[in-house]
């Protein structure tokens, strides 16, 4: 019994394997594998002497993975069908490209690649003499389901395939859209690593929907929106600000995020403050060449120093709110305070951090504090207080140290008389221009703190000790 | 012949001005030292709520100014009617300052040390009340004018050079001080805690004062009065002192 099973076992593999082996020898080699014998090693030297060097490589797992996986070489490269092998010389790589390409157009008629609207507008282009080429979309041997469409190389090349030539649309105004975009200028952004449709959304390999847009500020105001799916919180901030207020009240030229960043060639913010300042330039111009001649903007300009504000240092970038509001001038202190009261910055230019304390504790400062506490408890607001920018000036900020004196007095005169009409040459002298009273800048003011600072304790001291022995007494005499 | 009040009996120490120039003046203070603490300590938590309170910096400003030309009027009708008490009346100037109340302050310190037995013998003021006079009415002077400078600056500036408003600013704000202890320790001590008058001299408010006060406190005063030599007082005075003492001893 036992001896009969095993006799059994080794026939049916004896069997088996004649069987296969005979299989294998009547299948003849298919002739796509007999292509592969040669095209298949990689790589092939060229097959022409002086023209570029083509690579008739074919990847057998790319081919695998394919649509046309299935598909017979000589199906598609009809010349080489039944054995031939003719000879083919081509002037250039494109002009290789280009034939090539026209293969796909035997089995993929017009009105089938019509149905994509993408290819639509391609089928234009190739009547007014732009052939366009399958295989710089869809890949050749590689060429992919279009159900997987988005890994057919990659979704960039695929759109770059038409936008990085100069496509271009007509707006409904009669202007003229350009569409076209350029390889590098997305390489070098700070977007590299994002796909088109990751900002583009609505449009892939399938879907290229028709938009319609008046101009092109319409597409440009539009299009920013995108940005707003992943810089979510940046975008909420932009709603506080005055340029949105004002392209709300319907003001095209109201800056959106493109008009600041750039839209493709999208730049990492903060890696060089001049630039930033020049894209507020682009609109305030006047106001930028105020500042290019004050000693912040001088300093960046000419010197390249990152320590000194630009226009978002003190304006915010996102949130920026109208300047001539009486909130944004109370806050004006703290905006200075930032750089002026912080040692590390203020002790590389030999500049006193003591400047907003001073203020602080001054009659304006006092008076400016106890307003925006007014204001949080819902009180009526105060009158405008001078802050720092109503002496000093704001994109105009001078060094006070390389000014002349009596001119630095006149402009405090006439700053003066804006709040105390009645004011006159010696009240700007009141100021104690940030200095803490000491013996060389205000010593009358510093004698008589001095002199309380030793009256007073004496005196207390003084009156407790009459106090306690008072009661010492009355205690004894009892 | 005066009228000789006798023990027991109390005599009138104040006039009604007196009584009214004190009312006037003790509320005025009080409300200037609760605006100016707030404005002086304004970075204090509890300043800031008062403020807001109160309806706002500038309500305290305001409230501020009112109440000091409250204490600037009273101030100068309080020159004035001393002025023309002393000039024209020829009245005794009671407040002025001698020698003799260096002399008392110094007895007093013997008294309280033991060295001395009995207290200065002082007349209508003595020295303590002189030194709180002269220091409430020489702060309340350069207050008004240390004041009216803030209050005016840019009227103080066209006749004073402009620096005058910073140290005015630090004279106004350290005198208030001054006056601000003077009066929370010295006077608050004189006037309620002292065990002489304990649970509060009312004299101030009533405008009399009883003769057994008068024995202890201003015998000099008192003998000018009663027409009698002062040594009858004094000897009153010791008096009555023995016998607190004795009591003092039975109680033991």
């Amino acid at each position: 019994m036992e001896r009969r099973k095993q006799w059994m076992g080794w026939l049916t593999t004896g069997l088996v394997l004649i069987l296969a082996a005979v299989a294998q020898a009547a299948t003849p080699m298919s002739e796509s594998e007999k292509c592969l014998v040669c095209h298949g090693r990689a790589p092939i030297e060229p097959t022409a002497v002086g023209v570029e060097p083509a690579a008739p490589y074919v990847d057998r797992t790319a081919l695998a993975a394919s649509a046309h996986s299935e598909t017979a070489c000589f199906e598609c490269h009809r010349d080489f069908a039944s054995g031939k092998h003719p000879r083919q010389r081509f002037r250039d790589a494109q002009q290789r490209k280009l034939r090539y390409a026209r293969l796909c157009r035997q089995c993929h008629s017009d009105a089938e690649i019509t149905l994509k609207p993408v290819h639509a507008r391609l089928l234009e282009q190739a009547q007014e003499g732009v052939a366009p080429v399958c295989t710089d979309c869809h890949g050749a041997h590689n060429v992919a389901p279009i159900s997987g469409g988005k890994i057919l190389q990659s979704e960039r090349r695929y759109c770059l395939g038409c936008h990085e030539h100069p496509v271009s649309t007509v707006l409904q105004s009669g202007e003229t859209l350009m569409l076209q975009t350029d390889l590098k200028v997305l390489d070098g952004s700070e977007h590299h690593m994002l796909s088109c449709s990751d900002c583009h959304f609505g449009f892939s390999a399938q879907e290229h929907p028709q938009r319609n847009f008046r101009t092109r500020r319409d597409y440009a105001i539009a299009s920013s929106d995108s940005c707003k799916r992943c810089h979510f919180d940046k975008h909420t901030r932009t709603l506080e600000s005055i340029h949105y207020a004002i392209l709300n009240q319907g003001n095209q030229l109201a800056p959106v995020c493109t008009d600041c960043h750039g839209a493709h060639g999208i730049a990492a913010v903060g890696k060089d403050r001049a630039f930033s300042a020049k894209r507020c330039k682009q609109c305030h111009s006047a106001v930028y060449e105020t500042y290019a001649r004050s000693i912040h903007g001088n300093a960046l300009i000419n010197e390249h120093n990152q320590d000194v504000p630009v226009c978002i240092d003190c304006h915010r970038a996102h949130d920026i709110v109208n300047p001539l509001t009486l909130e944004f001038h109370d806050g004006i202190p703290d905006t200075c305070a930032n750089c002026h009261s912080n040692k590390r910055i203020m002790g590389k230019y030999g500049l006193s951090t003591d400047v907003v304390k001073t203020y602080l504790s001054d009659f304006h400062g006092v008076t400016l504090n106890f307003y925006r506490k007014q204001k949080e408890a819902l009180l009526k607001p105060g009158r405008p207080i001078a802050v720092c920018t109503d002496c000093h000036g704001t994109h105009d900020i001078a060094s006070d140290a390389e000014s002349d004196p009596r001119v630095v007095k006149e402009r405090l005169l006439l700053r003066c008389q804006k709040c105390h009409p009645e004011a006159t040459e010696n009240f700007p002298d009141a100021w104690l221009s940030h200095y803490e009273p000491t013996l060389e800048k205000a010593p009358v003011v510093y004698l008589v703190n001095l002199s309380y600072r030793i009256f007073l304790p004496i005196m207390v001291v003084g009156l407790i000790l009459q106090i306690l022995l008072h009661i010492w007494r009355y205690a004894v005499n009892r | 012949m005066k009228q000789q009040p006798r023990r027991g009996e109390s005599i009138r120490r104040f006039s009604p001005l007196r009584l009214t120039e004190h009312w006037v003046n003790a509320g005025a203070i009080v409300v200037l030292v609760l605006t100016g603490l707030a404005q002086k300590f304004h970075t204090l938590e509890a300043s800031q709520w008062f403020v807001l309170r109160v309806g706002g910096i500038d309500t305290i400003r305001l409230i501020h100014h009112a109440a000091g030309a409250v204490v600037i009027l009273l101030t100068l009708q309080h020159i004035l009617v001393a002025f023309f008490l002393v000039v024209v009346r020829k009245a005794q100037p009671g407040m002025l300052i001698s020698r003799k109340d260096f002399a008392d302050t110094l007895d007093n310190l013997r008294y309280y040390f033991g060295v001395r037995q009995s207290p200065a013998v002082c007349d209508r003021y003595d020295y303590k009340q002189k030194f709180e006079y002269w220091a409430i009415l020489t702060g309340q002077i350069l207050m008004t004018v240390s004041g009216l400078i803030l209050w005016f600056p840019t009227w103080a500036a066209r006749f004073l050079p402009g620096e005058f408003i910073p140290v005015a600013k630090a004279l106004h704000t350290n005198e208030a001080l001054l006056i601000f202890l003077l009066i929370a320790v010295w006077h608050i001590y004189n006037a309620i805690f002292s065990p002489d008058v304990f649970p509060l001299d009312t004299s101030i408010f009533t405008g009399r004062i009883s003769r057994e006060r008068m024995v202890h406190e201003h015998p000099l005063e008192l003998a000018r009065m009663e027409g009698i030599p002062v040594e009858e007082v004094l000897k009153e005075r010791r008096e009555e002192m023995h016998l607190l003492d004795a009591q003092g001893f039975l109680q033991h």
